[in-house]
């Protein structure tokens, strides 16, 4: 019997804004641990919960980026479990009326078709404290850190739209830009800014109904979210081909054995309205402003990149996939560098150098100014593509402008016809043989001869003027 | 267990100045004062000391007031089992005292000790720093001599707080003392409160409505079919609120951990079932029940909640005033069951229902009534405390 999969996503988004979701206290869960704590995230008696202003823009930002329709009316409910990184009892979570319901992010499947995958909803919720597990002498020990408890969240909720894990991964690629683009956090899997959970079920090929679904979690990077979705089809098709019934659980992605281990029934407890956080109700005025806070999106950006630079479609969508990248080529269009040479040094050059150093692109000491400056010489002859590639190392290295880099390097091209005729000459004289072999048609000999100049000029001689000064002393001579 | 208080604050009072100097104040251990314990009644909190000061109490402090303790309470205030409020004052040990209404614990004290009791507008007193068991129901209830004493006190700690989100965005209230007119006052009877009454208690309630009238107060016969619901709807949706909060409230981080668990599951249940008292233990228990079991039971409850209030709403418009029986319905020295502590305060938990203010006023010394009970409209506090005072102003208790 052949199978398909159904899978639903639901992603876990950590917000950057400067403090947690109910109180004043830093969001930065990686200081050291229990330092940005207060009675109100550490859930004791008496405290209350403030909603941060900033924590609900960023989460509005976020929504609509995806196209999903701010709820005028919504509100947080009590999330009723007990575990101890989650010692109140209960977490504050949007069960019952989410911050926002719909939208959704065009993606193209396996064979290159457009498939627009649906969202569900998104609502806020405050993350839980960290556990972190030890030995002392021979007592295992388990420790709480607060520091993240309270830390904004918002989850995003698929409909069950994907059907390979190609698709989930077009998906969290394409969430990943749009939410960068909105400035309302990093996504980054490795760090644990987003979090990946798939719900995936199978059932014949061109079945209607829908499987108990298995629920994996555990994957630290977009590419093990796809091997841990294979993983668990073949799983439940293996099983279902054994007649076995599929029951409702959660499962752990092992990143070492690839594969998906069993960890718990499924816990779904009850959500009651919380009395003490205020309803929030949030006019058209306000949604609108939020709206109008909106950057230019991914995809438009690149439709604009083709129209206006004249860059392809692939190149269009690589820049705008990430909001630093396109606008660090906007920033060298605007000084004057050719759209194309931009897009051509930024991807083979630039990003990977950048890469390499574990740096980012906004805050490289490789600025836009910098990096057109170096270009701009460039174009003008005045250092060749060799010398340019070793000056972008030396940006790292300080502040100096790229043109005494070329100075002090002596990277200058020489381009004075006169210096370099007198180069050619001494090469002419000195390469008889070669002179001699172009005598008798043998081109190759030309590229030997534009060689030794270079040589001679010790990798300063403009290529061009040399080939174009040499092709007219042989013609005298030959 | 002689002493009403559970915690004396050892600091001599400083000389304060303000509108409240002079005052001592008694709170409950449900009251954050910092440094003071903080158990709330409960085993579940048994180590717990206040780390800052409720907004009520920083409030008190900067009007002038002294805290001079606090007093032993119930189990997270809910009920009056094991609660020695209202004594502080009758021994003269405060002017005034501090006590959680979640039910109407604040009236059913006063009418125990004999004195005034205030249950102020839901939201229009800060809930930080409170230790409370149902959100959505419970206010701070004032106790004093007279209902001049609760204005003051409702004065110094009344109106917005930036560090409670939860209050709504009221105009502040005008608390200054108000003439009463009687024959331009119409205070209104609901038919169906009456209704449980002992023949009694009836009669009692009767003589109180007479003595209005007397006072040339005009009473207007109401009808509100729907009054025996708002047990009901108190006892699904505070329940399911007191069971989801009560979830912070685990003897694991603040009272004694079980021993002998073989796993912290374990530990952390076994500590949860030790925490807490029979009484408290079967609400949060029925209010689980309604959680997981009957959701859309406490879902028709929030809807019947909504509907009263309206009702109610429509009542308190067509009168100054409501007058209601104030009536303990104790049942006695049983066991604690539910069943009992809801029908104690029948006639009490409406206003906690319906978050709108009410008075306690007690009968005048050897009178052949009983005290009022008298509630009005949300935000209406100034204009209750100003009857409340002009009532008893008629018969000066010339203490």
């Amino acid at each position: 019997m052949e199978f398909e999969a159904v899978i639903g996503l639901e992603i876990h988004i950590e917000l950057n804004c400067p403090t947690k979701l109910f109180c004043d206290c830093p969001n930065r869960p990686g200081d050291e641990p229990n330092r940005n704590t207060c009675p109100t995230c550490l859930w004791f008696p008496g405290a209350i919960p403030r909603l941060s202003q900033a924590a609900l823009e960023k989460a509005a930002l976020l929504c609509l980026g995806l196209g999903a329709e701010i709820q005028p009316r919504n509100a947080f409910d009590q999330k009723v479990y007990y575990y101890p990184d989650l010692p109140k009892g209960y977490q504050l979570s949007q069960a019952h009326l989410p911050l926002a319901r719909g939208g959704g992010i065009e993606i193209t499947d396996e064979n290159g078709k457009l498939k627009r995958a649906r969202i569900h909803h998104v609502h806020m919720e405050e993350d839980v404290a960290r556990l972190v597990h030890e030995i002392e002498g021979r007592t295992p020990i388990s420790l709480v850190d607060f520091n993240r408890a309270g830390v904004p969240l918002v989850e995003i909720v698929t409909e069950p739209d994907f059907s390979t894990p190609h698709e989930a991964i077009e998906f969290l690629k394409a969430l990943r830009a749009q939410v960068r683009y909105v400035g309302s956090s990093e996504c980054s899997m490795e760090n644990g800014t987003m979090r990946v959970d798939a719900n995936i079920s199978v059932r014949p090929r061109g079945a209607s109904e829908m499987n108990t679904k298995v629920e994996v979690k555990n994957m630290n990077s977009i590419r093990h979210v796809g091997d841990a979705i294979a993983h668990e089809i073949g799983r439940q098709s293996a099983s279902v081909q054994a007649g076995e019934a599929v029951t409702l659980h959660t499962r752990l992605w092992d990143p070492d054995k690839k594969v998906t281990l069993p960890m718990r029934a499924k816990f779904e407890g009850p959500c009651i309205p919380d009395p003490t956080v205020p309803t929030i109700e949030l006019s058209r005025e306000w949604i609108d402003d939020m709206r109008s806070r909106l950057p230019e999106m991914p995809a438009t950006r690149a439709a604009r990149f083709v129209a206006q630079y004249g860059l392809s479609g692939e190149e269009a969508a690589f820049l705008s996939s990430d909001p630093d990248t396109a606008g660090f080529f906007e920033a060298l269009t605007a000084e004057g560098i050719a759209p194309r040479m931009a897009m051509h040094w930024l991807a083979t050059q630039l990003l990977p150098a950048i890469k390499e150093r574990r740096q980012e692109l906004h805050n490289a000491p490789v600025t836009p100014g910098r990096f057109a400056a170096l270009l701009r010489m460039l174009s003008q002859d005045q250092i060749n593509a060799n010398a340019a590639r070793e000056v972008l190392l030396r940006l790292f290295d300080g502040d100096q402008p790229p043109a005494a880099i070329v100075d002090a390097c002596g990277f200058r091209q020489v381009s004075d016809p006169e210096a370099l005729g007198a180069l050619i000459d001494k090469v002419v004289d000195a390469e008889a043989a070669a002179v001699a072999d172009l005598r008798n048609g043998q081109g190759k000999a030309m590229g030997f001869l534009i060689g030794r100049v270079m040589q001679a000029s010790g990798g300063k001689a403009n290529p061009k003027i040399v080939r174009e000064l040499l092709g007219k002393k042989l013609e005298a001579i030959l | 267990m002689d002493s009403p208080f559970f915690y004396r604050n050892p600091a001599a009072p400083a000389a304060p100045s303000g509108p409240l100097a002079g005052s001592k104040i008694a709170v409950q251990p449900n009251l954050s004062v910092a440094g003071w314990p903080a158990d709330a009644g409960s085993n579940a909190l048994a180590d717990f000391k206040a780390l800052e000061d409720a907004t009520i109490v920083k409030r008190l402090r900067q009007a002038g007031a002294s805290l001079c303790g606090a007093t032993r309470m119930s189990e997270f205030g809910f009920g009056l089992r094991g609660s020695r409020a209202g004594e502080a004052i009758r021994s003269q040990a405060a002017d005034a005292e501090l006590v959680l209404d979640l039910m109407g614990e604040s009236r059913l004290a006063a009418i125990r000790a004999a004195v005034c009791g205030f249950k102020p507008s839901y939201g229009l007193v800060s809930r930080l720093g409170l230790i409370g068991l149902i959100p959505s129901m419970e206010s701070c209830g004032l106790l004093a001599e007279t209902p001049a004493t609760i204005r003051e006190l409702l004065k110094a700690v009344a109106g917005q707080d930036c560090l409670d989100f939860s209050m709504p965005d009221d105009e502040p209230l005008d608390l200054a003392p108000q003439d009463i007119d009687p024959p331009k006052t119409t205070i209104g009877v609901v038919a169906e409160a009456q209704s449980g009454l002992t023949a009694e208690q009836e009669a009692l309630f009767r003589s109180s409505l007479d003595q209005l009238k007397q006072a040339g107060f005009s009473l207007l016969e109401m009808s509100l079919p729907e009054f025996s619901l708002f047990s009901l709807v108190h006892r699904i949706v505070g329940s399911v609120e007191a069971s989801s909060s009560a979830g912070r409230y685990d003897s694991v981080r603040y009272g004694p951990r079980a021993a002998g668990a073989k796993n912290w599951n374990e530990m952390y249940l076994l500590s949860r079932a030790a925490a807490f008292g029979p009484l408290l233990k079967s609400y949060l228990l029925q209010g689980a029940l309604f959680q997981f079991e009957r959701y859309e039971a406490y879902e028709n409850a929030c809807r019947i909640r909504a509907r009263l209030l309206r009702q109610m709403q429509r009542l308190a418009s067509r009168a100054d005033c409501l007058v209601f029986p104030a009536v303990d319905g104790a049942a006695g020295g049983g066991p604690p069951l539910l069943a009992d502590t809801y029908g104690q305060f029948a006639w009490t938990l409406f206003a906690n229902v319906t978050g709108q203010p009410a008075l306690y006023l007690p009968p005048p010394p050897d009178a052949a009534h009983a005290g009022l009970q008298l509630a009005g409209a949300r935000l209406s506090d100034g204009r209750l405390l100003a009857l409340g005072e002009h009532l008893v102003n008629l018969h000066p208790r010339g203490k």
